[in-house]
């Protein structure tokens, strides 16, 4: 009983303060954008004060209460320009971006991540790069799977259980075709996985292989721009119907990391293809260089 | 000792500590919970405080609460913000009646 009602009201009031970052930032942006330019000449103290920069609250229960409230001084400022630029650059309504527009941000999130993103990859992009993300459930990995299987310490599965496991398996079906050949690999794809509607792409049925491979685990990066957490997701399943209203799906992990909820409280992301050939880059999150 | 924010000393948030005590929470989960309290009445009192500021003013203001200077703080409210301490503690109110409405549509 504790659990749900906390995470409940976690969950509830965590989506609630990213919504008042948000309109901060919406409303007042450009004098919160000279306070980051000029907080090292201005700060006296702690941080505590300025966490309306970032809008960073403590994610998951605090062992250190009071430091998990206060943002770390190395990543305040690359977190603020991060979510003050996208601030400049994202519309108001979450609609498909304008090309200019996923360049601009391209731009941005290659530059603070390191990383080479972009909304087109091989003459292939999905149906759009910036829209509401719902949550998903976790992915049978191998035959047999299921969720005392699935986790790999008391506390992820504490934090993930009830998410439950999809009755079906994902697009490319198992991840491994059985427990003891289960790699890690394997394991963080099912952990960082994303849905998106594949089938949405141009022309897909009449390219339906060549879309099918070059999907398959496609590394992408998911930004939140509220809060400015990025992740390095694969894609492993196809969805969700546009009659739902959201765009994309993520794992719970995902969605845990990215501190978005799904309902009355979704929110949206930012998901650009990373190119890496040659598999250097690993799943999960990452933070600014 | 020093209060944590510049306004600690005219809200009161027991009321909801209280509540959250009443709930079946790890003492952990209680403190997460009620630090989000305070981070969601933290950006709500920032919000109402730019919304009544000139640009200049609000970077004025801006400077002083990284300073954190709150005699400075409420110089310059007071100065510039008629009834400020009303209007924060209004905003706090309304704030912490729907964080309480949260709990009971939880709890029910």
């Amino acid at each position: 009983m504790t659990q749900s009602h906390y995470k409940s009201l976690s969950d509830r009031w965590r989506a609630r303060h990213q919504n008042l970052t948000k309109n901060l930032w919406i409303k007042h942006g450009e004098s919160l954008e000279w306070l980051a330019n000029n907080y090292r000449q201005l700060i006296s103290g702690s941080l505590g004060g300025l966490m309306i920069l970032t809008g960073q609250i403590s994610n998951t229960l605090p062992s250190a209460p009071i430091a998990a409230t206060q943002p770390a001084i190395p990543n305040l400022d690359k977190k603020t320009f991060l979510i003050s630029d996208l601030a400049q650059i994202l519309p108001k309504d979450v609609r498909p971006l304008e090309a200019e527009e996923e360049q601009n941000i391209c731009d941005i999130l290659s530059r603070t991540y390191g990383i080479k993103v972009t909304p087109e990859l091989e003459g292939k992009r999905l149906n759009r790069s910036y829209g509401f993300i719902g949550a998903e459930q976790h992915l049978i990995r191998y035959p047999g799977d299921n969720l005392s299987s699935h986790f790999d310490s008391d506390e992820d599965s504490e934090l993930y259980w009830q998410q439950g496991m999809a009755p079906g398996l994902g697009a490319w079906s198992y991840f491994s075709p059985s427990k003891e050949a289960s790699t890690q690999k394997d394991k963080d794809r099912e952990k960082y996985y994303i849905a998106v509607p594949t089938f949405l792409s141009k022309d897909f049925n009449s390219r339906f292989a060549e879309y099918r491979d070059f999907y398959k685990y496609r590394k992408m990066l998911v930004v939140n721009p509220n809060n400015g957490r990025a992740i390095v997701a694969d894609i492993a399943d196809a969805g969700p119907a546009e009659s739902t209203g959201k765009q994309l799906g993520g794992s719970p992990e995902v969605m845990h990391y990215l501190e978005r909820f799904d309902g009355s409280l979704k929110g949206p992301v930012l998901y650009f293809f990373i190119n890496d050939p040659d598999d250097k880059i690993n799943l999960g999150p990452v933070t600014p260089i | 000792m020093k209060k944590k924010y510049f306004y600690s000393h005219i809200i009161d948030t027991s009321t909801l500590s209280l509540e959250l005590n009443e709930m079946d929470l790890t003492s952990i989960e209680r403190l997460h919970l009620i630090s989000l309290v305070e981070s969601n009445i933290h950006q709500e009192i920032i919000n109402l405080i730019l919304s009544e500021l000139s640009l200049p003013d609000k970077k004025i203001f801006l400077a002083h609460l990284a300073s954190e200077n709150h005699d400075k703080i409420w110089e310059f409210l007071n100065s510039k913000i008629n009834d400020a301490e009303e209007k924060i503690k209004k905003t706090v109110e309304d704030l912490k009646s729907e964080l309480h409405k949260d709990i009971k549509e939880i709890k029910s």
